[in-house]
Formats: C-alpha cells, structure tokens, sequence
C-alpha cells in the first residue's frame, strides 16, 4: 500500500487549531485561511505537489492527490500535511500525521467542496518549515442558481 | 398567436421618456451567417478559420469578415447574437460579415479558461459577461488601429473607423480590419484598464435587432442538435433507472432478450440503472421494455402526493426548521389588531422540464482518451463529469456542445446523463455509444421543479390599508438537493427567491409597515432543480395571487391597491405602469371578458403583466396578455420579445402540468398526461420592453413568473372572486382552450 495515514483526526480538532472555525460564506484570503491553522501567513512554495482537476462538475466529493518530497528519514522528515480550504464553512479538511517510520507521503482521497475555490496542501517538515502547495478548483455553477 | 412588441423608456427619474416601435429596428437586420462549431477537435488548438487571432474573442481574416467566439450555450435563448453583438458594438466591425464560432471546455480549459464561464443559467449569459466581452471587442479595435497607426505612422487618436474601415482624414488613407489583422495580432494586448467602454448612448448596434445568426440552420434543417450525432460504428443504448427515486437496481435477466437481432449487451450502469446497447435505438429500447429487472424499491416507495402534501402542510405553521429572512416591525400584533384578517393558503406542484430534445449523450471513451457530445447548458461540468467517471485526466477528455433542443435548467443543474453514457462507453472502449432517454425515463427522472405550499395571512385597517403581512413558505430546496454550500446557517434563502430585501436581484416590490418572510424548508425523496425562473414562479404565484384577494377584502382596485405599497421601489412601480397603461387597465372590457394584473422581480429584472380571461363554463380562454419587462439595457429587442412569449408557454404550462408521485414514483410520463401549452391555447402577446439603461438584468427567465398569477387573478375576477389556490388548474377542473 502507497497510502500511509498515521493519523486523520477530526476535522477542526487535533491541536486545537480552528476548533471553532468561522462560517465562512466568502473566499478568505491565505494570510486569513494559514494562520489560524499554522500559525504563519505564508508558507514555501515547493516539495509538497498537489494534483486535482481544474473542473468539478459538483463539489460533493472531489478527488485529490498530495505528495511531498522527502528522505523520510529521522533528520529529514514530513510530520503533518494539511488540506485546506479558502472556501468551505469548516477550513481544514483533513490533516495527516507522519513520521520517519512512513517511508513516503502520499495521500489519494476525496474532499467535499462548498463551491469554486483554491485548495491549499501544507506540508511541515522536521525542522518546522511549512511547505505549500495550491489549486484552483472551479465547481461548476448549476443552471439558473445565482450565489444565494 | 399574434404578438406586437413596444420599446419604451419608463419614467423613473433615470432618463428621459423614449418610445418608439421594435419593427422600426427590425429593419436594421444584418445577414445572417454560419456558425463555426466543433463537431471533434483534434487538439486543444482552436482554428482561427484562416484569419489573425486578434485576442480570444475576435478573429479577423483577410477578406474583413470578423468571427466572435462564443462561450455560452444556444438553446433558443438567441445569447449568441446578442453577445456577438455586445463585442460588435466595440469593436466597430461591419456586422454583415460577423460569424460566429463557439469552442470546447478542452480548449478553454487549456488556455486557463480565458474565455471564462461557459454555464448558461439564471439568466447570466448577458449580465454576467457584458463587461468581459465588451472589453475583448475594445481591445481588438484598440490592436487594429494600432496597427493601422505604425503602418501609416500618424497618432491613433486622428484614426477613424467604422464597419472595419479604418481612415485617416488628414492624408486620406483607408484600409480595412482585414488588411491589418496580421500585425493587429503581433501587438500585445492593452490593459482594460487603459480604455473605456462605449456610452450607452453611442451605441450602434446595441438595442438594435439585427437578425437572430442561427435562423437559417434551424429553418432550413441542416442544424445538429445534440441528438443528432452520428459517429461511425456508433452503437445505442436505452436505459431504465429505478423508477422510484432512491430506490436499487438488484438485478436483471439479460438471456431473455440477448438473442434480439442487433442486441450487443446488458450493462449495469451504476448502482440504480441498467441499459441495453444495441445496434439502433429502437432495437435497444424495445428490448430493455421486455428486460425482466428487480428492483429495490427502498422506504421511498410509501411515499405519495397525498405523503408529501402532509409534510408540506405541517411546515406552513411548525415552529421546528423554519426562519425569517424578513421581520420588520410586529406583524402578529398588526394582524392581530387589524379590522380584517384575510388568510390563505397556496399550492404549486412539481413540474417537468420537459425539453423537446430527451436527454442524451454520445460518449465515446478508450484507455487514454474521453470524449462526450452533448447538448448541455455547462459544457465545464459536462468535461468535469467525463473525467471523473473514466478517471482519466481532465486533459485527456473533451465535450463538445451542439445547441440544445431546450434546456430551462434542466441540462445544467446535473450532468446526470452525461455520467450514464461515459459509464457505458467506459464498457466498450473504442465504441461511441450514444444515450437516449426515451420520453417516459425523461419525464421519470427529471430534477422536477419543488413543490411548495405557502401559507399568507395579511391585516388591513379600517380604511382598507395593509398592516401586515405574514408570509410563510413550505416546500422543497433546491440547495439543499444539488448545492448546499449556498445553504448558510441551516437558512436557504433561495427558496424566498423574488421577496427579498436586498435591491438588485429579486428585491420585495412592496413596503408593509409589519412584514414577516419565512421559510421552511420540507424536504422529499423527489429530485428537484432549477427550472427555468426557479422560485421566482411560485413565490410570484403565492404572493401575486393573494395581493388580489387582500385589495377584493379592502374593496380596492388590485392596480391601485398595489401601486399604494410599491411607491418605494420606482422599477417595480414602472413596469406596473407599463403593463397596466398598454393594456388599458381603466378601460372597460367587452361583456364576459376580466382582467388580472401581477407584477413581480427576478434575474435582477423587474416584470409585470395583465391578463384577459374569458370563462364558460370550466373552460377558460385567456385573451391576451400585456406584458412589460425593464432587463436595464436592452441588448436585442426582438429576442427579448421573443424570450417574453417563450415565458408565456412555460408560464401556462405551469399552470396545467403537474408531476404527481404515486408509489414513490412519478405518474406523469408523457405529454398525454403531462399537458404543456397548445397552440391553441396561446393568446395574443403584447410586450413592453422598458429599459431604464442603468443596469443590466437578466432576460430569459424573469418574465415567467407573472404569466402564471396574472391569468390566476384574471380568473379568480372572472369567477366573481374564487381563486385558485391550489395548481395545477385541473384541481378546480378548469382547462385552458
């Protein structure tokens, strides 16, 4: 098996980032969105690769796939990844726990996604830095339905 | 059918009054040219036809004709030409050589959506895009004199144009679009920031009515809807999903039709349906009605019209999942206080697209490619559901759209058909399959426009004034079925669509001092979706309806009794206005003959109408119609007009129709029991085109939603003030003859 999940917590729990997350109706900018979730406003552009499709017909489950690069070794390692949301009412889809013990990262899963919007994937590595990478994703708008 | 059709300015402050008579602009017409539409690309390239792409939106060849790329979709709405002409206008070509080409969600897609939105609904095509592709006609003009003014060396600013000719006064030089097109292309694009659009009241050819740039296809038949797709080895497929909705496919005994002549394979589509592919359409579906298939028809099969009634009813006075979007002052007190209290409850039913075209799709899939053709109203998400069923990148699969057979939300709310023919196709790699709903599985598994009752309780003082209004809807949410991202804090204002406070979109006409809007939200098993003008019909329904039956309590005129309430909002009040005047509202009518009046917003234009009834016995004729519709800036006159009478059938259609449920399955499947309106029963139409030239507003749907309660009132007047409260007609056992 590729996929090696230590941990997927409760989306909003976890270290008690965004426990009481805002109901975003709008897009929030990234400064906005990362630093509730990782304590910055900004994150390195690099290592970690987000692939999802520039198109979903709806958002109800959208697929996705992360990876990032790294030795996994004791030294060198990836310890969280985050998905990211600068749409959704509840920001953080889903975060992963890994450790040297995973050989690599690699995450294929589905996310739910309350409209056209960008999808961020934060990796942090061992030595704390957070890593980024973004998407924007259109959800297609259905006939005759404004932004209501 | 007769039909005239009035451009008028309305008075409101805005601008100077202006009246004059479309048919003096219809004379104005231009040629009407082909489209350039891709049957199959090869690449994500799109063809410059042999012309200099100037930018994304205009390509000019050497021969000066002018070809405007299109993103939205055709399905009678005439959006085509009259975004063709919004980038005409700018660009100051010769509208006599203009062309269309339209182009795939592959090809914007690979050119990071350049061309931006391609969903064609809510009456955005227009509004939306105004700006955006006013702007792409600007620019280009902008390159082609620029090049022009490098060729001759003299400032762009002593450069004139008109219909692609460009001259130069002082040294008398002229050229042509065509001549400078090759360098126009070289150019780079300047910044829309650095140029302005046109005036209003510079334009040329906007507000003008060239003819429609698709007539002559469909009336000469060469035409290809999405139906009409023919590839070689194709191979067709009918299927059945389970007729109850949320219900399973179990199984099915595929060797006692496998030895059919022309039947290739019985395939399980998904979890609810199964198609028979065969060498004709016909051989496939005769075969898939004799298919023996077991269902699991699930808890939904208990439900019923009469279920779905009784939970609708316990939502109109519950106090569990309901909210106000509106509470102004205190309206229990009001009405509690009041002299009269006037109380009523209405009903509208489920109704069916019902698009001329069934839904189909061809799709043909292999191990590295995907590709669908389909008429749909949102090409992307066509794209999108094609790459998500196959798995395949999204690079790798394209859809290609040929004008629709009708869509009125139906093709664009859910790709449902889209997903069945690449589930197939995914089958047989290699093979194109096209997809055919018959006109029962159509009609079966629509996305039905919700069923909603709606109870109102209104107040009146002494002297016949509106104290207070209480207004609670109960039914179905739309959002909640295929978008419930756009259902904040549990509160759905979509469905209270047309009563709302804030201006612009769907604003309240009237102001009541005690005011209260309420939605509750009563979900069913029954998939439902925007149909063309969405809530905007039943709410214009419920409250048009009852304002008749509040001013008859008051003893006043429903003209009056509405222009009282409405002075606060003056677009409301000037449609009003216009309907009424066109329509001789004080004027006395022959013997037999009454009038109903309903006035209403939606797509962020303000429409109203007045109807003319006759009644003998259950049968009800309805006259004429007036109906007036301020959409701000009015692009094309005569596709307006066009677009008002197309309101009037689905509008009368909604009057007839219902979609019943019976063993948690629809009973109407076919236009035997489903009636839509006749030739017959259409009356003569009379538009008013309003335009206050402020905004831009929506056309396609708006106007819908007053056909309906204005020919209700004119018939509740012409039964001496019984309404009809609960849709469709037949429950009163009226027809329209």
């Amino acid at each position: 098996m590729n996929l090696r999940r230590r941990l997927l917590w409760a989306l909003g729990l976890g270290w008690g980032w965004g426990a009481t997350p805002a109901l975003f109706a709008q897009h929030v900018s990234q400064e906005e969105l990362l630093r509730p979730y990782v304590g910055i406003n900004s994150a390195q552009k690099g290592r970690v690769k987000l692939e999802i499709a520039r198109l979903a017909d709806n958002g109800f489950n959208v697929p996705l796939k992360v990876s990032v690069q790294s030795p996994m070794t004791a030294q060198d390692h990836v310890r969280r990844l985050l998905l990211l949301s600068n749409r959704n009412p509840r920001p953080l889809m889903a975060g992963f726990e890994f450790g040297p013990g995973s050989d690599q990262v690699l995450i294929s899963t589905r996310v739910r996604l309350g409209g056209s919007q960008t999808v961020y994937a934060l990796a942090q590595t061992s030595d704390g830095i957070w890593w980024l990478d973004t998407a924007e994703v259109e959800v297609t708008e259905s006939a005759c339905l404004d932004q209501t | 059918m007769t039909s005239t059709t009035q451009l008028k300015n309305v008075s409101n402050g805005v601008l100077t009054r202006r009246q004059f008579v479309v048919s003096s602009a219809m004379a104005s017409g231009g040629l009407a040219l082909g489209f350039h539409f891709p049957a199959a690309a090869q690449s994500n390239e799109l063809s410059t036809l042999g012309g200099s792409e100037i930018n994304a939106w205009v390509v000019v060849r050497p021969d000066d004709s002018c070809v405007i790329r299109i993103a939205r979709a055709e399905m009678g709405q005439g959006t085509h030409t009259g975004l063709a002409q919004l980038v005409a206008e700018e660009l100051e070509c010769d509208w006599s050589k203009v062309s269309l080409q339209t182009f795939t969600p592959g090809q914007n897609l690979a050119r990071k959506r350049v061309w931006r939105n391609m969903s064609t609904g809510g009456s955005r095509g227009i509004r939306e895009s105004q700006e955006y592709v006013r702007q792409g006609g600007a620019a280009a003009r902008i390159m082609l004199l620029q090049a022009a003014s490098a060729e001759w060396k003299v400032p762009v600013g002593e450069l004139k144009v008109e219909k692609g000719i460009v001259s130069h006064a002082a040294s008398g030089k002229t050229t042509s679009y065509g001549k400078l097109a090759a360098q126009a292309a070289l150019l780079p694009a300047p910044d829309p920031k650095s140029f302005s659009l046109k005036n209003p009241k510079d334009w040329k050819l906007l507000g003008k009515s060239p003819n429609r740039l698709d007539t002559a296809p469909k009336v000469n038949g060469t035409i290809k809807y999405g139906i009409d797709t023919a590839l070689p080895g194709m191979q067709y497929a009918a299927i059945k999903a389970c007729p109850v909705f949320g219900g399973k496919l179990v199984s099915f005994d595929a060797t006692k039709i496998s030895k059919r002549r022309g039947i290739k394979a019985v395939v399980r589509v998904d979890d609810e349906s199964v198609a028979v592919v065969a060498d004709s359409f016909w051989r496939a579906k005769s075969a898939l009605e004799v298919l023996p298939i077991k269902w699991d028809f699930g808890a939904n099969a208990k439900e019923s019209s009469a279920s779905i009634a009784k939970r609708l009813k316990e939502g109109l006075t519950s106090t569990e999942n309901v909210f106000a979007d509106i509470d102004i002052g205190n309206v229990g007190e009001a009405i509690q206080g009041a002299t009269k209290k006037i109380e009523a409850v209405y009903g509208t039913p489920f109704v069916s697209h019902a698009c001329m075209e069934p839904m189909n799709c061809t799709a043909r899939v292999t191990a590295d490619r995907a590709e669908v053709w389909v008429s749909t109203q949102n090409a992307e998400a066509a794209l999108a559901a094609v790459a998500a069923v196959t798995g395949l990148h999204i690079e790798k699969c394209e859809a290609y759209n040929p004008p629709l057979g009708g869509g009125f939300g139906r093709r664009g709310g859910t790709q449902d058909y889209v997903r069945q023919a690449a589930l197939i196709a995914k089958q047989f790699l290699g093979t194109p399959i096209k997809l055919i709903w018959t006109r029962e599985e159509d009609m079966s598994h629509d996305f039905f426009r919700p069923i909603g009752q709606c109870r109102l309780v209104a107040g009146l003082n002494n002297q016949g004034d509106l104290v207070g209004l209480h207004l609670r809807v109960s039914g179905q949410s739309i959002n909640a079925f295929v978008a419930p991202h756009n259902i904040v804090d549990g509160k759905d204002r979509r469905q209270l669509q047309g009563y709302w406070k804030d201006a612009g979109e769907a604003q309240l006409g009237y102001t009541v001092p005690n005011l209260r809007v309420e939605y509750a939200m009563r979900n069913t098993h029954v998939p439902v979706g925007p149909w063309r003008g969405v809530n905007t019909n039943q709410n214009a329904i419920y409250l048009e309806c009852f304002m008749d039956e509040v001013a008859r309590a008051a003893g006043k005129d429903p003209l009056a009794f509405r222009r009282s309430l409405i002075t606060n909002h003056p677009k409301h009040l000037g449609v009003l206005d216009a309907a009424a005047d066109k329509s001789g509202w004080n004027s006395p009518l022959p013997a037999g003959r009454f009038r109903g009046i309903a006035q209403f917003m939606g797509y962020g234009s303000y429409t109203a109408a007045v109807a003319e009834v006759s009644i003998k016995g259950n049968d009800i004729r309805v006259h004429r119609l007036v109906l007036a519709t301020n959409c701000g800036h009015a692009v094309n006159p005569v596709q307006i007009a066009s677009q008002i009478e197309g309101s009037v059938a689905y509008g009368m259609d909604s009057l007839q129709a219902e979609s019943s449920i019976k063993d948690g399955r629809i009973v109407e499947k076919n236009f035997d029991t489903y009636p839509i309106a006749r030739m017959y029963q259409m009356p003569k139409i009379e538009s008013v085109i309003a335009p206050t030239y402020d905004f831009w507003g929506g056309v396609g749907e708006p106007t819908i939603c007053v056909v309906a309660p204005a020919i209700l009132n004119a018939i509740a007047a012409a039964r001496g003030g019984k309404p009809v409260r609960m849709l469709p007609l037949k429950n009163e056992g009226l027809r329209l003859v």
